[in-house]
């Protein structure tokens, strides 16, 4: 039960003062106790090491971690009292599972006697359903009940925080999915404040409460799994979250009376104010199209522009298909239903409704206009939907 | 590509050779394999079955020429002249006559069991001492950078080149000075300094692969950093911890000149007691390769009990951490 907070982090590799790397720069996140952060970017990003200075496997070189308000700078890995899960699991290979799970409770201060661990280790196996493992050694397991052992030697514990490093990037794309239904469950159940790392963004969409989004050790964009699927903060955000990824075009913005104008090339079309927030003094704009939002005109009409496609590429993924087609715009990626008649070279006329389109500025790569979910019409993609 | 005419197979034997892909072919290399690996046994062996074989012959028999390859009668003299010795030097002699009413009288003053005794004592010392220093000298570095860490390995490494015989006068020196000479601890420490660069060597492999993500595992479990070397590196240590002891062992085992030199008779190891019992013109060499067969019978029971961790242990660092 921890409220974790990172106040101004920051953390170089090699000498500060000549050419030490800089992986993570000033990060401020603030994770109010028992909620599950997921730190989220691509590789390098500093995601992984932020979370080891949350453990207190690094030292930050500025800035504070703290826990509850207390700063834990100096306080070493070992009496930090967190719970960890590592991407390999390193599990203990010379122990068994019963050897494993037990450890940390061994070395921990808490008189407990032998029965009392034993049974803990017991009732922890079976909350895991790994009961029938226990006198194995790692060596013996697979990959998915390996985790299964690591996610229970951080359980065992309840400790003040959960740390998980990537922890299903070794499984499957089955096992993944289950596992990352079940550590959320399980979190949620013991109510522990976590944080998590991955670069996968789809986990961390399902997963989290709120996603810190990072790159080149600075923080992109921390905020709620709709926030940063429909308002970015800036074009990184944008393309990294979502799949598949956002078309992008140039377009010219001009301002009328009650309304934006926005010319591409081929299209034209009119957004209303009201469903803009910031003030746009910019000539020049980036239109984005999430492929979800994306129809085509004969199945429904939308206000905003419409464009023919020829399709390239067309791949089925159940009820719906990713179509990749290149138009006068460029080339456009859309997620689409009614697909069973496109072949490659059909022509197809997509639209998108007005709400649904983002802006940014070209030159800061700042958000001007987000996606509204409250205007959204019938299903079509929410953050729930999206797929990697 | 198979012309039309041919078996359609014959495409897919356009790369075979005779040796490699007939059976005759397979015959010759096995015969010629086999063959080599007799020759190389046999020169390997040799050495050790002309020990065995003069253990069992007479003083008559060993002295023939020319020699012969088996003991023709077969004899148990150089055993009971080994045993008879070792009882009397023991002071043992009194105790086997009342108990069995057997007199044991012996020409020669040699107590096996004694230099056995000593060996182990030095052996096991000089094991402990190089696994020790060597494990925690490898362990930090191979996890801490430090300046010169490099060059510590080199002349680590150099030390391993020289020699013993080349530092014999200072060490003789150190000895004197420290008040040493004549003791065991003199050999345990010698010989543990001489093995502990090795060990480090051995042991750095070891380290080097050892997965970051488990000492911190144990460091997340709340292990103080002797706990995690305890409880953690060290089970997983123990096959390359193993062989490092057993290295350092055989060398404190077989090393003649140091405990040659820095001992006397009553305190002899079995490398210079086993010389005693050469003299000159009247060496009765079955008495000696008798007593180099019972020797070698405790150290070769331990090995091949632990010889499995032993290969392990030195190849764990090259093939997986």
């Amino acid at each position: 039960m921890t409220h974790l907070e990172l106040d101004s982090v920051k953390k170089v590799f090699g000498d500060p003062e000549k050419e030490g790397v800089v992986a993570v720069n000033d990060l401020d996140i603030d994770v109010p106790d028992g909620d599950f952060l997921v730190l989220l970017g691509p590789s390098g990003c500093g995601k992984t090491t932020t979370l080891r200075m949350i453990g207190g496997l690094e030292d930050p070189t500025e800035g504070e971690v703290r826990f509850d308000g207390t700063v834990v700078n100096d306080v070493k890995a070992r009496n930090r009292d967190v719970a960890m899960v590592f991407q390999d699991f390193a599990l203990y290979p010379h122990m068994t599972v019963r050897e494993n799970l037990g450890f940390g409770l061994r070395r921990e201060n808490n008189d407990m006697t032998d029965a009392e661990i034993n049974e803990r280790v017991t009732e922890v196996a079976e909350m895991l359903e790994i009961e029938e493992l226990l006198n194995n050694k790692p060596a013996q397991l697979s990959g998915g009940q390996k985790q299964r052992v690591a996610l229970g030697r951080a359980i065992i514990r309840e400790p003040r925080l959960f740390l998980f490093d990537e922890p299903l990037a070794n499984l499957d794309a089955k096992l993944r999915k289950t596992m990352r239904t079940e550590i959320d469950e399980l979190q949620s159940e013991v109510g522990i404040t976590s944080a998590y790392v991955t670069h996968n963004q789809e986990e961390a969409m399902t997963i989290a409460d709120k996603i810190a989004i990072l790159d080149d050790g600075e923080l992109q964009q921390l905020g709620t799994p709709d926030q940063v699927f429909n308002e970015p903060a800036n074009l990184f955000v944008a393309q990294f979250v979502g799949s598949p990824d956002m078309n992008l075009f140039e377009g010219a913005l001009s301002e009328r009376t009650d309304s934006y104008r926005i010319e591409m090339d081929v299209a034209s079309f009119d957004i209303p104010k009201r469903l803009v927030d910031t003030e746009i003094d910019t000539q020049d704009v980036l239109v984005g199209f999430r492929p979800q939002d994306l129809y085509q005109a004969r199945t429904r009409a939308t206000d905003g522009p419409d464009f023919e496609t020829q399709v390239r590429v067309v791949e089925p993924v159940g009820t719906e298909a990713i179509v990749h087609g290149t138009s006068a715009l460029g080339d456009v990626t859309a997620k689409v239903g009614r697909f069973h008649d496109l072949e490659p070279d059909d022509q197809m006329e997509l639209t998108i409704a007005p709400e649904h389109i983002y802006l940014f500025d070209p030159t800061t790569e700042s958000l001007l206009k987000g996606r509204l979910v409250t205007e959204r019409a019938e299903g079509g993609a929410s953050a729930d939907s999206v797929e990697a | 590509m198979a012309t039309d005419n041919s078996d359609p197979t014959a495409e897919y034997r356009r790369n075979q050779s005779w040796l490699y892909d007939s059976k005759t072919g397979g015959y010759v290399r096995k015969t010629a394999i086999g063959l080599l690996t007799l020759v190389i046994g046999v020169f390997v062996l040799f050495p050790l079955y002309w020990m065995v074989a003069t253990a069992f012959k007479t003083t008559a028999e060993i002295q023939q020429i020319p020699p012969t390859v088996f003991p023709e009668n077969p004899s148990f003299e150089g055993f009971r002249l080994v045993i008879e010795s070792s009882i009397q030097a023991g002071g043992y002699a009194g105790l086997v006559n009342d108990l069995l009413g057997i007199t044991v009288t012996s020409a020669i003053d040699i107590n096996l069991l004694a230099l056995i005794v000593n060996s182990l004592k030095v052996a096991v010392g000089a094991g402990l001492i190089a696994v020790i220093l060597g494990t925690g000298a490898s362990y930090v570095l191979s996890r801490r950078e430090f300046r010169g860490k490099n060059l510590l390995m080199s002349l680590l490494l150099a030390s391993l080149m020289f020699p013993g015989t080349a530092i014999m006068v200072p060490e003789w020196e150190l000895i004197s000075t420290l008040g040493l000479f004549n003791t065991h601890l003199a050999l345990i420490l010698i010989y543990g300094a001489m093995t502990a660069p090795f060990v480090v060597w051995l042991m750095k492999g070891f380290f080097d692969d050892f997965p970051d993500s488990i000492i911190e595992a144990s460091q997340i479990d709340q292990c103080t950093p002797f706990e995690t070397f305890w409880y953690v590196l060290v089970p997983m240590a123990r096959n390359s911890l193993i062989a490092s002891f057993i290295f350092a062992f055989l060398l404190a085992w077989n090393e003649l000149v140091f405990a040659l030199t820095l001992l006397d008779n009553s305190k002899f190891t079995v490398p210079p007691g086993l010389l005693t019992f050469v003299q000159g013109f009247n060496t009765q060499w079955n008495v000696v390769a008798a007593a180099s067969i019972i020797v070698s019978i405790p150290v070769l029971a331990g090995l091949a009990y632990i010889q499995r961790y032993f290969v392990q242990g030195l190849t764990g660092g090259a093939i997986k951490g």
